[in-house]
């Protein structure tokens, strides 16, 4: 028995090892934490709990049967992040370059479908070169098998992918199916194909941080959605950000307790929309000026800038915060925006998070590049999101509401249920001077005449009086007063119960 | 006593005035800009007149567009508080011919001291010290270059006209003479309309103080002490304090009687400086006299007692002063600081934008006092004076005024601009401030590069660490309250942590007590107690008992500790965690030398420079316009420019790219 105990120790500590301290102080030149010290960080201390330490591969070909290391190079298991239960699995770079072979895969499908079981979240943290090649296709069922995992917990439990390496061909997709994708600057990068098939196909010239780095994806493509400056930084923060998600979608979102009243008043807020309808102002303060603590988790901070997603905490509770930014593109609809927001309103509504609206929009972008690109079918997919959507939603117009923009934006007539509107709201299908060139295209040689249609138009039009009129707005509240009536209008909404149709799935123009 | 006043000003000084006015029982009414309509001193007073465009030649400048808004009002007199039409001649005089009253001296004193060369005659014939120097026009360039010589290098080059600092230049030597005579003739014409130049020896160790007078309608004259103005920069007051470290009673006396002397001489009615530059071997020479209030009037106010603004509204209703020399006697010692909106750390340059936040420290009666003319959510903009608001701390001693001010500079929350905070309580605990002993050169002798974050020197930053990691373990301690847990596994925390600070780490441990944490560090023990919370910036409370006030914020991962000007980024993390950083990276910032970025918002108003000419070092590349200022940007290398990216005429933001090199 003290044999088989004194065994156990000896496997243990060398499971622990992966592929050598050798292999374990190259992770580390290149900037990199080791599997397992990864996990130590991400989880709360001495909470992880391993399983499957001491699985190995079953592949004989190509000399494998002679190279076996236990836990062929991915470390799973559960333990907690403040308290709360979390399945993590971390693939080991010093283990075959954290290849995926069939029973590495087999070892991340059982962290996901314990997760799917009790409905806790799945965190994944990805360093691997790619398939196991001397599997062969045993390798590419290992990620179809994981594919369908990522499809299955979809909407069920959150799902958070860590790229901390390499992240290439088919792997992508595994990661590109969870809900948030964070990255690690200078050392991850994620891409179907490598630089060197890029260059023999189209003859480009491209490093691999060019194509599928940290910054690439997080300011170009939108695949991810934050990126970070080193390891021990992304796992921190992710730590911070999942408080932020309830575990299942069978739960509310979790609660902490704020020591910020819900009635703070805020009159800095009463003069940051400037006079002028054309000077941006920066939405974000007003996001952090009624937020708890002013603690606001932004996501694709660097993609898609007209609009502002992320969460927050209003009295305790998550909401997820969605808001044009009159600084960039004026706070215009596009094609990435639409994207962008659409994506995070449907998280919140599959998680039953909430969604407060901040509304300052002159409309959709025109132009050749955003028809062709087909802004039609994706300016679609946030109209679909938003109504779709049956969480609370709470819509405040502060300045802009302009066209079919307004319509999308958590409108009244897309089941808002609460819609407030600032004194500087302007609700109307254009601006007015746009408007009045059109409906008195006759009067367009006199500007003096055009200038007082302008102004009978503005006058008309320019306020929030007219929807509020028709209680397409509930009521007209100050800019200092934001932060109190959200909080009231979510405990208001806490019971909140609306179900739309039963169907299979709705059709999203995707 | 008048039943209305108008206040020909804005800002601070506007709404200093409606206050004395207020308590006075008199009603107020402000002018504006359509700039400062939302303005502070428009908020507060009982009405507001618009008198035109953001600049200030077509709004707080016009002449007939005050005394319209005079009559519009029924305002029977006007108060101009300091710059603009404070010492205008023609404004007072007008106002006079209107039958409003100018609450300041009667125009002929105005005249008499408005123009530098005639108040210096006056002056020599009132028997007051006065330098050496040029007392008649010059006509050119050559001229000032000879005169200069006459007088014999270093001298000063100064506007007739101008004031604060505005157009003046030291020269040494012929080329600085020619050049600053050019210069100084230009900006004068530009700020003034008045091109006029003199020329006078310039005071080696000099220590720049005034006296302030005040006088009524009966010859009454009395004079309130003097202001220590020496901590200057680049001519420009940075604190003032009242009374002098560098004077005894004797030459305070002395400069007191040839103040009020040169006040008599001019007739002068109401409150006015007189400003000397006192030499090393204290003989002290007449500067100028400033026919109206100035910005440091509140040190004065500290320590004798007297409302300067009241005394004025009441010498110009005609009241008697209701005190004599002998009733003026120093109470303690008072300091101001200017708060100015410009970054310290990029050369003072001037920051506009919108106030994000705001939030002075809590004045309390006779010990901090804070003259405001801004709010949070208020705009500073590009067209008037970077100075947002003044700090004022009373106090026994010199010392307790400095120790108030130090708190209170601690406690002072600005954001969404830069400001001049940071230096402030880094010259609170510079050693020769604190001594007392300097010149007018102290701030070039002090910060000879600039002003850099490395200048500021923490005695204990055991202290700041202790702080970050209270932070930390207040965030944790609220992040494990967190609703969702598995029963019975919840989060241990543990003691031992490591602050990572300005390269060094701090091994601390961390134990809760009542209302806080005691954090230890090697021997040294912080038992710091507050009810701080994230969102809050000020982190009021104590530290083993005795009071402790900083500024402590969370950035991402790291945790902001300000305190006595010093500016520290700390990470708190466990000791396997700070092992774990330390295998980090180290990742150097992004190489930016091949850029010329804008250093500060504002206007471009030319491009010098154009695709793929060679520059030399110190050649001129592009002209920035803000706050009234050209800011001339030059190469700080030979180099080749590759591109030029912004356009004259742009509106620049901070770090802008101007122009690509190659």
């Amino acid at each position: 028995m003290h044999d088989i105990i004194r065994q156990l120790a000896e496997k243990r500590a060398a499971a622990c090892l992966g592929g050598g301290q050798k292999r374990i102080d190259s992770q580390h030149s290149k900037g990199k934490l080791a599997a397992r010290e990864r996990i130590e960080l991400l989880l709360d201390s001495g909470s992880f709990e391993e399983w499957d330490m001491f699985k190995e591969h079953r592949c004989n070909d190509f000399g494998m049967a002679e190279q076996s290391v236990p836990g062929d190079g991915v470390v799973i298991g559960c333990g907690t992040i403040n308290g709360r239960l979390m399945f993590v699995f971390s693939q080991d770079f010093t283990v075959f370059g954290g290849s995926l072979s069939e029973a590495h895969a087999e070892k991340i499908c059982k962290v996901m479908d314990h997760a799917i079981k009790v409905g806790a979240p799945v965190i994944g943290l990805n360093d691997s070169g790619g398939a196991r090649i001397q599997e062969g296709v045993a390798s590419l069922a290992g990620y179809a098998d994981v594919f369908q995992r990522n499809v299955l917990a979809s909407g069920v439990v959150p799902q958070i992918s860590l790229i901390m390496g390499p992240c290439a061909g088919g792997a992508v997709y595994s990661p590109s199916m969870t809900d948030f994708i964070f990255m690690v600057k200078d050392s991850s990068y994620m891409f179907v194909t490598g630089p060197e098939v890029v260059k023999t196909v189209t003859h480009e010239d491209v490093t691999a941080e060019e194509l599928g780095g940290a910054v690439t994806h997080t300011s170009k493509s939108g695949v991810a959605d934050l990126a970070f400056e080193n390891d021990v930084e992304a796992l921190m923060m992710v730590r911070r950000f999942i408080s932020f998600l309830p575990s299942n979608n069978r739960e509310k979102p979790p609660r902490l307790p704020s020591q910020d009243p819900a009635d703070r008043l805020d009159f800095s807020l009463d003069t940051l929309v400037p006079d002028n309808a054309n000077k941006p102002y920066n939405i974000k303060e007003l996001i952090i000026k009624v937020a708890d603590d002013g603690d606001f988790f932004e996501l694709q901070r660097e993609y898609a800038k007209n609009i502002v997603i992320g969460f927050a905490r209003m009295d305790g509770s998550t909401v997820g915060i969605v808001a044009n930014q009159p600084l960039v593109l004026a706070g215009c609809l596009d094609i990435k925006s639409s994207i962008k927001a659409a994506r995070f309103v449907r998280y919140c509504d599959a998680f039953n998070i909430p969604v407060v609206t901040f509304v300052d929009v002159p409309g959709f972008m025109p132009g050749t590049a955003q028809e062709y690109g087909g802004i039609i079918k994706h300016g679609a997919k946030l109209l679909y999101a938003y109504a779709e959507c049956t969480v609370p939603k709470i819509t405040v117009i502060t300045r802009k509401a302009y066209g079919g923009a307004y319509d999308v934006m958590a409108s009244k007539h897309l089941r808002g249920d609460v819609n407030f509107a600032w004194p500087s709201a302007e609700i109307a299908v254009m601006g007015p001077k746009g408007a009045v060139e059109i409906i008195f295209r006759e009067e367009k040689g006199d500007p003096a005449k055009l200038a007082a249609r302008e102004a009978e138009y503005k006058a008309k039009f320019a306020n929030p009086f007219v929807a509020g009129a028709r209680g397409f707005i509930d009521d007209v509240i100050m800019p200092n007063e934001t932060r109190k009536r959200i909080c009231r209008s979510l405990a208001m909404l806490r019971n909140k119960q609306l179900e739309n149709p039963w169907r299979k799935h709705g059709n999203i123009p995707l | 006593m008048f039943k209305k006043i108008l206040i020909a000003n804005r800002g601070e000084i506007a709404c200093r005035v409606m206050k004395s006015a207020k308590k006075m029982g008199i009603q107020t009414v402000a002018v504006h800009s359509e700039a400062d309509k939302d303005s502070m001193h428009v908020l507060m007073a009982d009405e507001a007149v618009c008198i035109g465009p953001a600049a200030s030649k077509e709004s707080y400048l016009v002449i007939d567009k005050i005394i319209a808004a005079c009559r519009q009002t029924g305002a029977e007199a006007v108060h101009p508080g300091y710059g603009f039409l404070s010492e205008n001649e023609e404004f007072s005089r007008r106002l006079e011919e209107n039958g409003i009253i100018f609450i300041g001296p009667k125009h002929y004193s105005v005249a008499a001291m408005g123009d530098k060369i005639a108040s210096k005659k006056l002056a020599m014939e009132a028997r007051v010290n006065t330098i050496p120097g040029y007392n008649a026009e010059i006509t050119d360039a050559a001229a000032a270059v000879q005169i200069a010589r006459d007088i014999g290098y270093p001298v000063m080059i100064k506007a007739s006209a101008g004031g604060g600092g505005k157009g003046l230049r030291v020269a040494f030597n012929d080329k600085e003479a020619f050049e600053g005579f050019e210069a100084c003739r230009n900006e004068a014409r530009n700020s003034f309309g008045d091109d006029r130049v003199f020329i006078e020896k310039f005071v080696e160790g000099p220590h720049h103080i005034e006296i302030q007078v005040i006088a009524d309608s009966f010859g009454n004259t009395v004079y309130l002490l003097e202001r220590e103005c020496s901590i200057q920069r680049r001519h420009q007051k940075v604190l003032e304090e009242a009374p002098s470290p560098f004077i005894d009673d004797s030459i305070r006396r002395a400069m007191g009687e040839q103040a009020v002397a040169l006040a008599k001489a001019v007739n002068y009615q109401s409150a006015g400086t007189v400003e000397f530059v006192v030499g090393s071997d204290k003989s002290f020479y007449f500067l100028e006299m400033n026919t109206r209030l100035q910005v440091e009037h509140p040190v004065t106010e500290m320590i004798t007692g007297v409302d300067l603004v009241e005394l004025m509204i009441r010498v110009a209703a005609g009241e008697k002063l209701p005190f004599t020399q002998d009733d003026i006697k120093p109470n303690g010692w008072a300091i101001e600081c200017r708060i100015n909106a410009e970054d310290p750390f990029r050369g003072f340059l001037p920051s506009v934008g919108r106030l994000v936040k705001y939030r002075p420290p809590a004045t309390s009666d006779g010990q901090v006092r804070v003259d405001t003319g801004v709010f949070e959510g208020g705009e500073i903009s590009m067209y008037y004076d970077s100075m947002i608001a003044k700090l004022i701390c009373h106090g026994a001693t010199r010392e307790q005024a400095i120790g108030r001010m130090r708190d209170a500079l601690n406690a002072f929350v600005i954001r969404g601009i830069d400001s001049n905070i940071p230096f402030q309580a880094a010259l609170m605990q510079n050693p020769r401030f604190l001594s007392g002993i300097f010149t007018t050169s102290f701030i070039a002798d002090e910060f000879p590069n600039g002003f850099v974050a490395a200048d500021v020197v923490h005695d204990d930053p055991g202290l700041l660490a202790a702080v970050a990691a209270f932070g930390r373990r207040r965030y944790i301690d609220r992040a494990v309250q967190v609703s969702g847990q598995m029963a019975g596994h919840q989060r241990q925390v543990g003691s031992e942590w490591v602050v990572q600070m300005e390269g060094k780490d701090y091994a601390v441990v961390v134990t809760p007590i009542p209302g806080g944490y005691s954090v230890t560090y090697g021997n040294d023990r912080y038992d710091l107690v507050s009810n701080w919370r994230f969102g809050e910036l000020v982190f009021q409370g104590t530290c083993n008992g005795a009071p402790l006030c900083l500024q402590l914020e969370r950035i991402g991962l790291l945790y902001r500790v300000v305190h006595f000007g010093k500016q520290v980024k700390a990470t708190v993390m466990t000791a396997k965690a700070a092992r774990m950083l330390a295998l980090m990276p180290k990742k150097v910032p992004p190489d930016l030398s091949k850029f010329l970025l804008s250093p500060m918002p504002g206007l471009l108003r030319e491009v010098a420079v154009e695709a793929g000419q060679e520059v030399a070092a110190g050649e001129k590349l592009a002209v920035i316009e803000a706050m009234k200022m050209e800011n001339v940007l030059k190469a700080e290398r030979d180099c080749k420019v590759k591109k030029v990216v912004a356009i004259a005429g742009e509106s620049l933001s901070v770090d802008q790219v101007i122009i690509e090199f190659e």
